[in-house]
């Protein structure tokens, strides 16, 4: 009997080193398969950070530039809109952009204008609700949406609506304000998007 | 029916000047050796990419090779600016048509083609032909339409025909070349009266390039390198991971054969 | 209610409730046991009885590999080559995944020729195993098919004029032949249009088929029960009290530690080849298939891949003058032989008209027809087997000296036709590949009498170990 029970002993641990062994293996190999469903090298190249010239933007207007796929602008702030700025801070849901810091606002951009320089706004123009393009609505006015608007961004998917610094405003449907991509100046005039440090 | 004789009489034609292929040399490649690569990779891009595309690869991969960013981008980037850019070629396949009479293929994957030693034997088998189009022809490649674009490297060569009595001594005197040979075989009615059917064709070098013999052999051997590397960015990676693969193997195996043995000790 | 009547699942420690409640809703234990746990295989299984389950596995493998694979690929004539190089070269692990799945079609075959070599030694075939061997049979119809299509997605020079020379094949049956061809190809030449439909073919159409069949071959043979080394059937044999066979051990734990251990084996095999080899020397992946498909320009040499060669060079060995002096006598001969041995004068005279007939066609149609036929009936035999062999014991180790002469020929026969399909011609070569062909046909064709006539050793009553 006590034969058996060695037998049976050595039996189990084989059972079980075989089956931590074979399955660890699987796992391994599943890993490869998964990586295969990450962007490719083209897709990382077609992803390569984007220069921007922003000399000829006068101030009050947008351009859009295409990063990744995606719409990024850059709004030459006047004045008058940076104060707007400062006005809007009761009525945003994160005003210092503390939420999900490194994700959504690199830390040079952790200011009241969420940017490098106060007068350039760079942002991905995605709606951080569900992912439309959100429409300019640069004149503070009364609109349909917001009796007293100071000037921002409106999404006509869902209603959200964020301020010229592109920071949501409270009680909407999107959660988060504007994404700031990596970004640099690689002069006064010329902007590095993707990448923030410079290159080697 | 009428096809079937016209088919005949194309195979006897053949069959009356029988050509044995062109002897390889075998190519001294190193994927390993990152110097000769980078150099091949220079030549590549200098020589090869004027007319060739290698449509499939990447400037970025080059970044393997041991070069950096700012390396690539100074001395390796003519087309683009772009190190994400695969290495195209600014001339369309209708323009190639046109002036080269056939569109140069992409090199890609060449060397997974032909093989590397067919390259490298390629490469230094051109010869000067007055009657092709191009002044040219290749040991390799009869009637090639790619010109000796490294003539002025190579110099200028010119093909030699040595008639022989039989195969044996043909081919103990095509050993002894340090270049590409062939042996053609005529027929007993070509050869004529003293019954030499057997005829040597080697290459000479007429007027030398600027490089030695020998400097030209490296040259090729790292220009083949590279594009035998290129075929295939992955394989130093393949067999690295090949190690990984097969030392968990061999642990499963272990593990597996004691498991059945212990299981059958059951079955008598 | 049937569901209160079943016994609660035990010895699955805390999945005994789960379980439990599937198996009353599910014949969960009940399949359990009839295909693995109490389903008796005999216990002599030798190295051959690796095959099945290794087939199997490689199906997995070029399921999974080939999910991924259309991830990236792009089945049009203006992208697919490149896309298949941008597997390799910029997808994540493509390289592997691609590997995998390229040796793994060359590693399908291995592993279905040697399981079909193992019936063919061991008689598994024989009555009751018919059905089970003609499913085995379709299987590898499947797999021909499947291996043909996928061999041009990758759309290289070899790709392409493999897929036109196959669909040209169609083109020899005589009056529909050239309007199949162009349906079949849906173009005139082989072109965007095959590549699209061959890819549907590949990724969905025949794998369907090829499940649906490997379920059917695992019915049949858990019905009929396993054959073995020495052919002698262990269900007659049984264990009075429980019923069970004598010579029997249950599938489950016995073959499955042991058929792991055999997985693992392949593994490594297969693993030298995906990392150390891929291209197996040219004959896993083809060297002119680096080449992008040219429709105006053939390569200097074609060859299929290898598990093609075989048939292929029954194909070119097909000759006017093979047909006029070997076909045509071949099937005179074979007549009278038919003739003498039938007792039937109404089968004898229906034997004679039919060897007319045929005798007719081969002397007046072209050589090319009968070239496409030989080849396809080089496979077809195969699903004749268990009424060709009318030996009176089923494994080799009991058959006589004429059986084992015979297998043993065809065996080199079929490697030699294998090695010439991926030469070129030349005069030897031709004459070479037509000996193999007559050699390759005589074997089946005349096994009904040399199985008879050979003399054998009785079959013993239990199986034997070694």
């Amino acid at each position: 009997m006590s034969n058996q029970s060695r037998v049976n002993r050595k039996r189990r641990s084989l059972v079980i080193a075989s089956a931590c062994a074979g399955g660890a293996s699987a796992l391994a190999t599943a890993v490869p398969f998964a990586a295969s469903m990450l962007p490719s090298e083209r897709a990382v190249a077609l992803g390569a950070p984007v220069e921007a010239e922003i000399g000829q933007l006068n101030p009050g207007e947008k351009m859009t530039v295409e990063w990744r796929g995606q719409p990024v602008w850059i709004l030459h702030r006047t004045k008058e809109m940076l104060e707007e700025i400062e006005r809007t801070d009761g009525k945003v849901a994160d005003p210092k952009s503390e939420r999900k810091k490194g994700e959504l606002t690199p830390e040079y951009a952790r200011n009241e204008y969420r940017s490098i320089k106060p007068e350039y706004l760079v942002v991905v123009g995605i709606c951080s609700h569900l992912g439309c393009s959100p429409q300019d609505k640069f004149k503070p006015g009364p609109e349909a949406f917001e009796s007293q608007w100071t000037g921002g961004f409106y999404c006509p998917c869902h209603g959200s609506l964020f301020d010229l610094a592109g920071r949501v405003y409270k009680n909407k449907p999107a959660p988060d304000n504007l994404k700031v991509p990596p970004y640099t100046y690689l002069s006064d005039t010329r902007i590095l998007i993707g990448e923030d440090k410079k290159r080697a | 029916m009428k096809a079937l004789v016209v088919l005949l009489a194309l195979a006897a034609q053949l069959a009356l000047a029988a050509e044995e292929p062109v002897r390889l040399d075998s190519a001294p490649i190193d994927p390993r050796d990152v110097a000769s690569l980078q150099s091949g990779a220079r030549i590549f891009v200098n020589y090869c990419l004027n007319c060739h595309s290698a449509g499939m690869m990447r400037y970025h991969k080059l970044l393997d090779l041991g070069l950096t960013e700012q390396q690539v981008k100074e001395n390796l980037l003519f087309t683009t600016d772009k190190i994400g850019e695969l290495m195209n070629v600014a001339m369309t396949r209708k323009d190639a048509k046109e002036w080269l009479g056939t569109a140069p293929p992409d090199l890609s994957v060449i060397a997974r083609a032909r093989g590397p030693d067919w390259l490298y034997t390629y490469m230094r088998s051109f010869y000067r032909d007055p009657e092709s189009a191009t002044g040219w022809n290749n040991m390799v490649f009869e009637r090639v339409a790619m010109p000796h674009v490294l003539w002025t490297l190579s110099g200028q060569q010119v093909q030699e025909e040595r008639k022989f009595k039989n195969m044996e001594q043909a081919e103990a005197v095509g050993r002894q070349q340090k270049s590409a040979w062939k042996i053609d075989v005529l027929t007993p009615d070509q050869a004529g009266k003293d019954g030499e059917r057997f005829i040597l064709k080697t290459i000479r070098t007429e007027t030398a390039g600027s490089l030695s013999q020998i400097d030209y052999d490296i040259m090729v051997r790292d220009l083949v390198n590279f594009m035998t590397w290129m075929s295939e960015p992955n394989q130093i990676t393949r067999k690295q991971v090949g190690y990984v693969v097969m030392l968990v193997l061999l642990v499963l195996l272990v593990l597996t054969y004691l498991l059945y043995k212990e299981f059958w000790k059951d079955v008598h | 209610m049937a569901a209160a009547e079943k016994q609660a699942v035990t010895g699955a420690g805390p999945f005994n409730g789960l379980l439990t409640w599937i198996d009353q809703r599910f014949p969960l234990m009940q399949t359990w046991r009839s295909h693995l746990s109490e389903y008796y295989a005999p216990k002599n299984f030798n190295f051959w009885y690796y095959f099945g389950s290794l087939a199997l596995f490689v199906l997995v493998i070029q399921i999974v590999t080939g999910i991924f694979l259309t991830m990236n690929y792009k089945p049009d004539a203006a992208q697919a080559f490149a896309s298949v190089e941008y597997i390799m070269r910029e997808v994540p692990w493509g390289w592997w995944i691609r590997y995998m799945h390229s040796t793994g079609a060359s590693f399908f075959f291995i592993c279905v020729y040697l399981h079909m070599f193992r019936a063919m030694l061991y008689g598994s075939y024989r009555n009751p195993r018919e059905l089970l061997w003609i499913f085995g049979m379709l299987i590898f119809l499947c797999l021909m098919a499947e291996a043909f299509f996928g061999y041009l997605l990758p759309w290289g020079q070899m790709s392409y004029w493999g897929a036109q020379v196959i669909v040209n094949l169609f083109d020899a049956i005589p009056v529909i032949g050239p309007d199949l061809a162009i349906w079949i190809r849906g173009d005139f030449v082989v072109s965007d249009a095959t590549l699209n439909r061959f890819f549907a073919y590949h990724v969905i159409a025949v794998p369907l088929a090829l499940l649906a069949l490997v379920v059917a071959h695992l019915l049949a043979l858990h019905e009929v029960g396993s054959s073995n080394p020495d052919g002698v059937e262990i269900k007659n044999v049984k264990d009075p009290k429980t019923g069970r066979p004598l010579d029997g051990i249950p599938f489950h734990p016995y073959y499955t530690v042991k058929d792991t251990f055999g997985v693992v084996v392949f593994l490594v095999v297969f693993s030298m080849v995906v990392f150390f080899a891929p291209d197996a020397g040219g004959y896993f992946l083809e060297h002119n298939n680096f080449i992008p498909a040219d429709p105006l320009k053939t390569p200097a040499h074609i060859a299929p891949v290898w598990y093609f060669t075989p048939y292929y060079s029954i194909l070119r060995a097909t000759t006017d003058e093979f047909v006029l002096w070997v076909l045509a006598p071949g099937v005179v001969a074979f007549a009278l032989l038919l003739i003498w041995s039938m007792k039937k004068s109404a089968t004898r005279i229906a034997v004679g008209v039919i060897a007319i007939v045929l005798l007719a066609g081969l002397l007046s149609l072209d050589a090319k027809v009968w070239g496409v036929v030989l080849m396809a009936t080089s496979v077809m035999i195969f699903f004749f087997l268990p009424w060709l062999d009318r030996s009176p014991v089923r494994s080799i180790r009991y058959k006589g000296p004429i059986t084992k002469t015979a297998l043993s020929l065809f065996v080199i026969v079929f490697f030699v036709l294998g090695y010439l399909g991926t030469e070129s011609v030349t005069e030897g070569r031709t004459l070479a590949a037509q000996v193999g062909t007559a050699v390759y046909f005589l074997f089946f064709f005349l096994m009904p009498w040399y199985s008879k006539m050979d003399k054998c050793l009785p079959e013993p009553e239990r199986v034997t170990s070694k």
